[in-house]
């Protein structure tokens, strides 16, 4: 799979069970919709993460493909905050920009969801240390 | 003339069966002896094992040390024995060792996520299933030999030939000993 | 079990002339359609060739074949350990010499065959989607029940009438493309006499009920000798695992599953453990069906309590069955020794994870495709599809950089 944004090939990170497709180029992350469900089935709270997506039709950013079925991503908005990120429309996944998964992890949410993002900032604990020098 | 072609052809169909007899039970006899083989192969596949997992175990477990000097104790113990009842005896407390370790695994899930330690778990439980399939194969094996050496006619052959009953092969597991659990589902 | 060996040859043998007769009427009879006078003679001809070539094919590649077309790569023990690993105990617990090389297909739904000619190059394939959905004990159950098939020899007779039922089912679909494009009306315009017009129009009856009759001839052909070993590999599979449960839970997975095996046609259906085709056109499965009703295979693997020895099996089967009928060849009942179930065993195999099973599944399919595997010190698993081009990766946990090759 490529990387919507610089289409490199991006890797597979896996740390506790949880997969995710990684663009080593511009650090953006891929949530491949297979791996949100495994990720709720862990916390058995049903798209208690999805709920804090809403979609934003008034977003200007420069809208990329689906790396899975190149269609045009919809722009959604990160629970009521200024933060957009890119979802496929026929739900492939989810697209972060480098740094947009940073906002999303230090955004207060509810616990469940929580246990999920603490693992995802686990995984990429040294990019952010790089990142803080 | 007649009767001592008969009494001839006779002789030699007894001679036949007898042969024939007498090559069933090598056959039987060698399966018996590759079966045994094939559980000592699956008994050192252990043993290789063991050093691997302690080293990976040792860093995350502090609360055990008693169970890795015994499993690493029993282990040489199995390495050393001399005869078949001190081996199946020390195998068996290995396993039994081995057993608790896999208890205490569950308290840990740092060491529960280790890659390395997955494959090895993943290694010691064939490893396992191996040598109690192999010993299972072996007993069917022995029970399949003694049945023809007890059983008339090949018993005569048996006894001409000194074919021995062989024994079978139990380790007493710890486990093994535990109430058997049996669900109704 | 070297009567049961021999019986099989005897039925290969059987089933190789069977198809060959079938192939000579086929192509008489569909060779006097497109010329009446000398047609049926090229038929045979072509029929014979046909034959000639694709036994020694079925003989020399047929496993190789059925294996390509089910879309089946072969594995080492690195892209998928437990599956392996299950193989090797099923070697061990039936104590045979030879070690068949493994397979997966890259398919969710969960199924299984064996195949090859001879027990030294068999194979048995599985599918990812068995890898994700199975716990240790129902794979063991499930390679038990392909290591029968390769013990007794069933194999060289499945992968054979593999491929006759393949070429059958060819000759009839050229037919009737041919007949669409009006390939024999040329020649039906030139006869003249009406008593030959009378013999052509039953002649070109014949080639299309043949061609109907053909292919479903051959599957209940291969039924009528198949549907035995079903059964008497899961009696083995129970014998060999002692655990029929194992098995049972299996089929149930496997018959419940909503996948549809995308690689699965009317020539490879016949391999696998469960009839990948169950929910096409159900009223001439059922007629066709190569093999016994699963729910019936369940309920008697289900009912092996006491024993699993194949007398109890035979026994089983016929007060499940309501009948007496031979299920156990007698050459197999007269070597039966008593053998109990492991009844300590629940199915509940602590280590199974259904995530971490589908996860290994995903793995085993990456490697396949010559995805490359790093286990990071950190705990980090790293997966680098193979048009990864630059020369190293950096774990984004620890920082630690990677060379690759
Ligand atoms: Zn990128
Ligand atoms: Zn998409
Ligand atoms: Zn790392």
């Amino acid at each position: 799979m490529n990387c919507p944004i610089c289409k490199e090939p991006m890797i597979i990170l896996e740390l506790n069970r949880v997969e995710i497709d990684y663009c080593p180029v511009c650090s953006g992350i891929w949530l491949d919709e297979g791996e949100l469900e495994l990720l709720y089935s862990i916390d058995n709270t049903e798209s208690e993460l999805k709920k804090l997506f809403r979609e934003s039709s008034d977003s200007k950013e420069k809208s990329f493909k689906c790396p899975v079925c190149r269609k045009k991503m919809i722009k959604i908005r990160f629970n009521n905050t200024e933060l957009i990120i890119d979802k496929c429309p026929v739900n492939h996944g989810l697209w972060f920009n480098k740094g947009e998964l940073e906002k999303v992890l230090s955004a207060k949410t509810n616990q469940s969801s929580q246990k999920v993002l603490s693992l995802l900032k686990e995984m990429f604990s040294y990019n952010k240390s790089q990142e803080a020098e | 003339m007649i009767y001592f072609i008969i009494f001839l052809a006779v002789i030699v169909l007894i001679i036949l069966f007898f042969v024939s007899i007498y090559n069933a039970l090598i056959r039987l006899r060698n399966q018996v002896k590759n079966a045994w083989a094939q559980i000592d192969v699956q008994l050192k596949r252990r043993h290789d094992l063991i050093p691997n997992l302690i080293e990976t175990v040792k860093g995350y477990m502090t609360h055990e040390r008693q169970i890795m000097e015994n499993i690493t104790k029993y282990r040489s113990q199995a390495m050393n024995a001399q005869t078949v009842g001190e081996k199946a005896q020390a195998e068996s407390l290995l396993s039994g060792a081995l057993g608790q370790l896999r208890v205490q695994v569950e308290n840990y899930p740092d060491l529960k996520a280790n890659q390395n330690f997955l494959a090895l778990q993943e290694e010691l439980t064939a490893t396992e299933n191996k040598i109690s399939f192999a010993r299972q194969n072996y007993n069917d094996q022995v029970l399949m030999y003694n049945n023809k050496i007890q059983m008339f006619p090949s018993n005569i052959v048996a006894g001409m030939f000194n074919f021995k009953e062989e024994e079978f092969f139990e380790i007493k597991d710890v486990a093994e000993k535990e109430v058997p659990k049996v669900s109704f589902n | 079990m070297w009567e049961l060996i021999q019986s099989n040859r005897r039925k290969s043998l059987i089933l190789f002339f069977g198809m060959g007769a079938l192939l000579i009427l086929i192509g008489y009879v569909f060779g006097s359609y497109y010329d009446p006078e000398a047609g049926g003679v090229v038929g045979v001809f072509f029929a014979i060739v046909l034959w000639v070539i694709l036994s020694a094919l079925s003989y020399f590649a047929g496993s190789k074949i059925l294996l390509a077309v089910s879309g089946a790569k072969e594995v080492t023990k690195d892209v998928h350990p437990q599956l392996y690993n299950v193989v090797e105990e099923m070697k061990i617990a039936a104590g045979v010499p030879f070690f068949p090389k493994i397979y997966i297909i890259d398919d969710p739904a969960p199924n299984a065959f064996a195949t090859g000619v001879k027990p030294e190059n068999s194979a048995i394939a599985v599918t990812s989607g068995l890898l994700s959905t199975l716990n240790r004990y129902e794979l063991q159950g499930v390679v038990a029940h392909e290591m029968s098939h390769i013990v007794n020899r069933d194999i060289l007779l499945m992968t054979f009438a593999g491929v006759m039922l393949g070429v059958i089912t060819i000759m009839s679909d050229i037919f009737f493309r041919g007949m669409y494009f009006g390939g024999g009306s040329r020649y039906r315009s030139r006869s003249s006499s009406k008593s030959s017009g009378q013999a052509q129009v039953i002649v070109m009856i014949l080639a299309i009920i043949l061609a109907i009759l053909g292919p479903v001839l051959a599957q209940l052909f291969y039924f009528a000798i198949s549907r035995k070993r079903e059964y008497l590999a899961d009696a083995s599979a129970a014998r060999l695992t002692r655990y029929p449960e194992g098995l049972a839970n299996a089929l149930e997975k496997i018959a419940n599953s909503t996948h549809k095996l995308r690689s699965a046609n009317k020539v490879t259906a016949p391999m696998y453990i469960v009839n990948p085709l169950k929910r096409e056109g159900m009223k001439l499965a059922d007629l066709t069906s190569t093999h016994p009703p699963i729910s019936e295979r369940i309920k008697i693997l289900r009912a092996l309590q006491q024993g699993v020895s194949y007398n109890d099996y035979q026994r089983v089967f016929e007060m499940i069955h309501g009948k007496k009928e031979k299920i156990i060849p007698d050459s197999v009942l007269k070597e039966s020794i008593a053998v109990t179930p492991v009844i300590g065993l629940t199915n509940e195999d602590k280590d199974f994870n259904p995530i971490e099973a589908r996860r290994e599944a995903n793995d085993a399919v990456m490697k396949l495709n010559d995805y490359n595997f790093i286990n990071c010190k950190c705990g980090v698993k790293i997966k680098i599809p193979p048009d990864y081009n630059k020369p190293i990766v950096v774990c984004p946990r620890c920082g630690t950089r990677h060379q690759l090759r």
